[in-house]
């Protein structure tokens, strides 16, 4: 933090996104939340793209092999909204980011950057949090868009779209930013996902 | 007694600048209209002296007239302990004393101060404003408005004002006059000098109104600026404003996918919209700008530049 730092914006998914492992580990240790096991990729399928269609053993290369693999387990759905989704699931979030990280990266590597939509994780709040803004069990999306390079929470009321609480998603925005999260400033910015399916 | 406990505070010193040269501007233009009007033969301490009354009336029930229009109750410490000593707390720190305390009961997050002088002084939150911001907020928000009677705003603004009704009331007159040919017109005014009466009234009321407002900007800023000294938090007033502004409901209702969908049929991509666009259609410049500063002072106050 330098006297005269701005919110930079980051040049690369990885500082952008990387900045959701500390802001958990900070908050997972006031006691305030905790994180699901899941998380997922969606991104606009495109059949011709040689590294997506063969999306399932490409992940399993990307995810068990090799060195530091995380080996995080992974299945692929497709959403009524022509999106497919890539679910990853593991009990370490430091590995869960990774993994989306990597799976993220690998399409975005091969030529799908412009098909790559959004990584989300979700996160509960367990603790009476500040002056009781954030209910215990209150269950929060962390959404990073790829093209903004930049997180916003999302916490929907409801399946149809439009249902979402505002007030806790602006706040929760400001808190997590205070707390080192690369939030998007734009709220016009913040669109939601509802049916998100994990 | 609070001129001498403002001195005590940083100034910013462009701000002051800007503040006194806009006074000046409007003292010059308030001149040079008395000027005009009596030059040409209108009995300018007449209309004067109506809205001298008028302004007098205004500043000196100031505090009743709010409480009356907006449906404010005045309330005990009994009733409102916490906010009483959030705002005994806030007083002393400007060496002021205890303003009274009004609620309005609305949702509509806000808060005001008025009063020609901090003896006279009357501070009302809405029920709106408590439920919305937390303790920190809520006592920044209280400091900015306790700022406002510090720096008897409610004075400098009833001069300026001054100028502003009296040309209003002069247009409307002057209106009247013609069209009915009664009235002030008894000097035999002919008609087109009437008329060129009543055009530079118009320019004068406009030039004025511009004046106020950027008078008021400046106190805003001003008020700011010493009610982040005295609570010691800009980045609490910085949070407050952002809560209350209505900002939360530009969050969409759209869903990502759409957007994505969309796109595809687009040249220009979203990352390439953003901030430039925001910033051009944004609708509330004058607060952005508010909490940039805000958020600026909150970085020098904390390594301890000024």
């Amino acid at each position: 933090m330098g006297l005269f730092s701005r919110n930079k914006t980051p040049k690369n998914d990885w500082a952008a996104m990387s900045t959701v492992v500390k802001v958990e580990e900070k908050l997972q240790a006031l006691g305030e939340i905790t994180p699901a096991r899941r998380a997922g990729v969606i991104y606009r399928n495109d059949d011709e793209n040689q590294f997506q269609n063969k999306i399932k053993i490409q992940l399993n290369n990307v995810l068990y092999d090799g060195p530091g693999a995380t080996k995080t387990s992974f299945e692929i759905t497709d959403d009524d909204r022509g999106m497919r989704w890539i679910i990853l699931e593991d009990g370490n979030f430091n590995d869960l980011v990774s993994s989306v990280f990597t799976v993220g990266n690998a399409i975005g590597m091969n030529d799908g950057a412009g098909n790559l939509l959004a990584a989300v994780f979700e996160l509960y709040f367990t603790g009476e949090v500040e002056d009781n803004t954030y209910r215990s069990g209150l269950r929060t999306y962390w959404i990073y868009r790829y093209d903004r390079k930049a997180f916003y929470p999302f916490v929907p009321t409801g399946d149809k779209e439009g249902e979402r609480d505002r007030p806790t998603e602006a706040r929760l925005g400001q808190d997590l930013r205070k707390h080192g999260l690369i939030i998007e400033k734009s709220l016009t910015e913040w669109m939601g996902l509802w049916g998100i399916p994990f | 007694m609070t001129s001498t406990t403002t001195r005590k505070f940083h100034k910013d010193k462009g701000l002051v600048s800007r503040m006194y040269f806009t006074m000046f501007m409007l003292g010059f233009l308030y001149a040079m209209f008395a000027f005009f009007l009596m030059a040409a033969g209108m009995q300018l301490i007449f209309v004067g002296g109506i809205v001298g009354v008028m302004v007098i009336v205004q500043y000196y029930m100031s505090d009743r007239l709010i409480l009356m229009s907006t449906g404010a109750k005045e309330v005990s410490p009994e009733e409102e302990p916490a906010l009483y000593k959030m705002i005994k707390l806030l007083a002393d720190r400007y060496e002021m004393p205890m303003p009274k305390v009004a609620i309005i009961d609305t949702s509509i997050p806000n808060a005001f101060a008025t009063g020609r002088n901090p003896k006279n002084a009357l501070v009302a939150v809405t029920t709106g404003i408590q439920r919305r911001l937390n303790e920190r907020e809520l006592q920044a928000v209280i400091g900015h408005e306790l700022a406002h009677v510090a720096n008897r705003d409610m004075r400098v603004l009833a001069i300026a004002n001054f100028l502003v009704t009296l040309t209003s009331f002069l247009m409307t007159m002057l209106f009247w006059n013609m069209l009915f040919g009664g009235m002030g017109g008894r000097r035999g005014n002919n008609g087109g000098g009437l008329m060129v009466v009543y055009l530079v009234t118009i320019i004068v009321y406009f030039i004025g109104q511009l004046l106020v407002l950027a008078l008021t900007r400046y106190r805003e800023y001003g008020a700011d600026h010493t009610g982040s000294e005295i609570s010691g938090d800009p980045g609490g007033l910085a949070d407050a404003l952002e809560k209350i502004s209505g900002t939360v409901n530009t969050i969409p209702d759209k869903d990502l996918r759409k957007l994505q969908t969309a796109n595809a049929f687009l040249i220009i991509p979203a990352a390439l919209k953003g901030e430039g666009s925001m910033n051009l259609f944004s609708t509330h410049p004058p607060l952005e700008e508010r909490v940039k500063r805000l958020r600026e002072l909150e970085q020098r106050m904390r390594y301890g530049l000024r």
